[in-house]
C-alpha cells in the first residue's frame, strides 16, 4: 500500500513537474521567438500560391456554422440592420490615391464573383458555403494603393468582451488573390448579420480568424504595428500566427 | 568491418552501429514526437471531435468527447462517444486536469498537452515548429544513411519475410535461437520500415493536408485522404500508432539489454548479441 502510494504520488509528481515545465516554457519569450520562426518558414514556402478547391453545390453544409464574436449590438449596427445597410458605407481609406466610401449599391454593381470553398477553421473544423462578392482586388483596383503601402487592414464593427474591436490584415499579395473577396452573399442570400453582413471578407486560402467580418473600414498601410497590440489582427494579438495559411 | 561481414558468430562482439547523425535524428524524432504528440493533443481540444466529412455534419462524427452533465443531475461528467457507443470517462477525458491543478470540461487532460494549459494558439506554437525539426531530423537521417550505404541494413528483403515469424517466437520466448541476421533483425527491419517508409511520411502528408495554404498547391492530396475532416482523423489515428510503437519500443529496448540498447544510441557502440551480425 505505502509502495503504490509512493509510486502513484511520483507518478503525479513528476506529471506535475513536466506540466509546469511545459506551462514556464510555453510562457517564455526566448523560446516563442523560436518557436515563431517556423512561421516565417511557412509564410515564404506555402504562402498564398496556389487556388483553393472549389465545391459544387452539393457539397454545401446544411447550416454554415458560426464562429467568433456575437453579432454586434451597437446602436451604429443595429441602426444599420434597422435601414436594410442603406446608411452603411464601406471606407476604403489610408495609403491610396482616392479615399472612397462604397454603399451597398456600388458594390454589387461591381463585377461579382461566386466561390464555393470550405472554410477552415483554426479549432481544426471545416464548413462549406457559397459566397458571391466583390474581389477585394477589384476595390484595390479602385482606390490606388500607393508605393509605400504593404497591408490592407480590416476595421470590423464586432467587439470582445472588454470592447476591444476585432480586426484583420493582409499583405498585397493575399489581398490581390483572385479568391479573396468581400462577400455580400452567403449560399444565394444577402449575409445574415450572424455571418457578418453586410460584407465580410473571405479568403479561402486562409484559416478562418482571417475571413474578418462586419467589416466597415478597409484601411491600406505600410504597416500594422501602430494598431492595437500591433501583431496585424485580434487573434494574432492573442498569440495566434499572423499568417494563416497552416 | 568488411572481415566481420554476413558472420554469424559475433556474439559478445562490440560493433560501432549508430553513426553521430543517426544518433542524432534518433533523439531528435524522440524529442519532436514527444512535443508533436502534446501539442497535437492541445490542438485536438480546441475541436474534440472527428468527423468523416467537410461538410461540418454531425451525422458523419466518429468520435468525440465531450463533458456535461447528465439529465437531472448537476455533477460533472466526461464521455467519450466512439462509433456509436458512449463511455464514460470522467476524470481522465472529458472532465478532468485543467494544468493548472484544478478541473474542467476538456477533452483530453493537462497532464498530456502542451501547454498543460488550454491555449489552442500556443499548442499550434510548438506543433509547427517540430514539425519542422521531424522533417529536417527524417532529412538528415535519409542523406546520412544514402552516405554511408546504410540503407541495405535496414530495408526490409525478401529473404528477411520468412525469418519475421522465429524472431517473434524467440522474442516471445517459444524459440531458443533467434534466426541468423545482419545488423537488424527481421522483425526490426519490419517495423523500422514500417515507422520510417509508412508512418512518418503519413504523419507528415495528413498535417499538410489540414492546411487551407498547402491544400490551394497540392488539392489531389486532401482529395485523397478523403477530404480535409478525413485527414484530420487519418491524422489523429497516426498518431495513435506512434503512441502504440512507444511502447512497444520501450518494452523491447528494456527487455533486450536496456543498457547496451541505451549505449549504442548514445555512444553508438553495441555488444552483439545472439544471432546478430553485421550487414544486410
Amino acid at each position: 500500500m505505502k509502495r503504490r502510494l509512493f509510486v502513484s504520488s511520483s507518478l503525479s509528481a513528476i506529471a506535475l513537474t513536466g506540466c509546469g515545465v511545459g506551462n514556464a516554457l510555453t510562457q517564455n519569450q526566448t523560446v516563442r521567438t523560436i518557436l515563431n520562426s517556423a512561421e516565417t518558414i511557412d509564410y515564404h514556402l506555402i504562402g498564398t500560391r496556389g487556388m483553393a478547391k472549389e465545391y459544387t453545390e452539393a457539397d454545401i453544409s446544411p447550416t454554415f456554422r458560426t464562429n467568433g464574436f456575437a453579432t454586434p449590438s451597437s446602436s451604429l449596427y443595429i441602426g444599420y440592420v434597422e435601414d436594410g445597410f442603406a446608411s452603411y458605407r464601406l471606407v476604403v481609406d489610408g495609403l491610396v490615391e482616392h479615399k472612397r466610401a462604397f454603399s451597398i449599391a456600388q458594390l454589387r454593381a461591381m463585377p461579382l464573383v461566386t466561390q464555393i470553398t470550405r472554410h477552415d477553421c483554426v479549432e481544426g473544423w471545416s464548413v462549406i458555403g457559397k459566397f458571391r462578392g466583390v474581389r477585394l482586388g477589384h476595390v484595390l483596383s479602385i482606390v490606388k494603393p500607393r508605393p509605400e503601402a504593404r497591408y490592407v487592414i480590416f476595421h470590423c464593427m464586432d467587439v470582445d468582451d472588454t470592447g476591444t474591436p476585432y480586426y484583420e490584415s493582409l499583405d498585397l499579395t493575399q489581398a490581390a488573390h483572385p479568391q479573396t473577396i468581400l462577400a455580400l452573399d452567403l449560399n444565394d442570400k444577402p449575409i445574415d448579420p450572424d455571418h457578418g453582413a453586410p460584407v465580410r471578407l473571405k479568403i479561402p486560402t486562409q484559416l478562418g480568424y482571417k475571413s474578418a467580418k462586419w467589416v466597415n473600414r478597409i484601411e491600406v498601410a505600410s504597416t500594422f504595428s501602430h494598431l492595437y497590440s500591433g501583431k496585424g489582427g485580434y487573434w494574432e494579438d492573442n498569440g495566434y500566427n499572423w499568417y494563416a495559411g497552416i | 568491418m568488411a572481415d566481420i561481414m554476413g558472420r554469424t558468430d559475433l556474439e559478445g562482439r562490440i560493433v560501432y552501429r549508430h553513426s553521430i547523425v543517426a544518433r542524432l535524428s534518433h533523439w531528435l524524432w524522440a524529442l519532436s514526437l514527444l512535443v508533436l504528440v502534446m501539442s497535437g493533443l492541445q490542438i485536438f481540444n480546441a475541436a474534440p471531435y472527428l468527423d468523416a466529412s467537410d461538410k461540418s455534419d454531425p451525422a458523419k462524427r466518429v468520435f468525440a468527447i465531450v463533458g456535461g452533465s447528465l439529465p437531472g443531475g448537476t455533477e460533472p461528467v466526461g464521455m467519450v462517444y466512439l462509433f456509436g457507443h458512449t463511455f464514460r470517462t470522467t476524470g481522465i477525458l472529458g472532465y478532468t486536469d485543467d494544468g493548472l491543478g484544478g478541473r474542467t470540461f476538456r477533452a483530453f487532460p493537462g497532464w498530456l498537452t502542451l501547454p498543460a494549459y488550454q491555449d489552442l494558439a500556443s499548442g499550434r506554437l510548438w506543433h509547427f515548429f517540430f514539425a519542422w525539426v521531424l522533417v529536417l531530423a527524417l532529412v538528415a537521417y535519409a542523406i546520412e544513411m544514402t552516405r554511408r550505404r546504410g540503407w541495405r541494413e535496414l530495408v526490409m528483403r525478401p529473404e528477411d519475410f520468412p525469418k519475421v515469424i522465429p524472431m517473434l517466437l524467440y522474442y516471445l520466448r517459444l524459440r531458443k535461437e533467434p534466426p541468423p541476421h545482419g545488423t537488424y533483425n527481421p522483425l526490426q527491419k519490419l517495423t523500422y520500415n514500417i515507422v520510417l517508409f509508412v508512418m512518418m511520411p503519413l504523419a507528415v502528408v495528413t498535417g499538410l493536408a489540414l492546411s487551407p495554404g498547402v491544400d490551394a498547391i497540392a488539392n489531389p492530396l486532401t482529395v485523397i485522404l478523403g477530404g480535409r475532416q478525413f485527414a484530420r482523423l487519418w491524422h489523429f489515428v497516426i498518431m495513435l500508432l506512434f503512441v502504440g510503437y512507444f511502447f512497444v519500443h520501450m518494452g523491447l529496448v528494456l527487455t533486450t539489454g536496456v543498457w547496451n540498447n541505451l549505449r549504442s544510441m548514445i555512444t553508438g557502440y553495441y555488444r552483439l548479441g545472439k544471432g546478430d551480425g553485421v550487414g544486410p
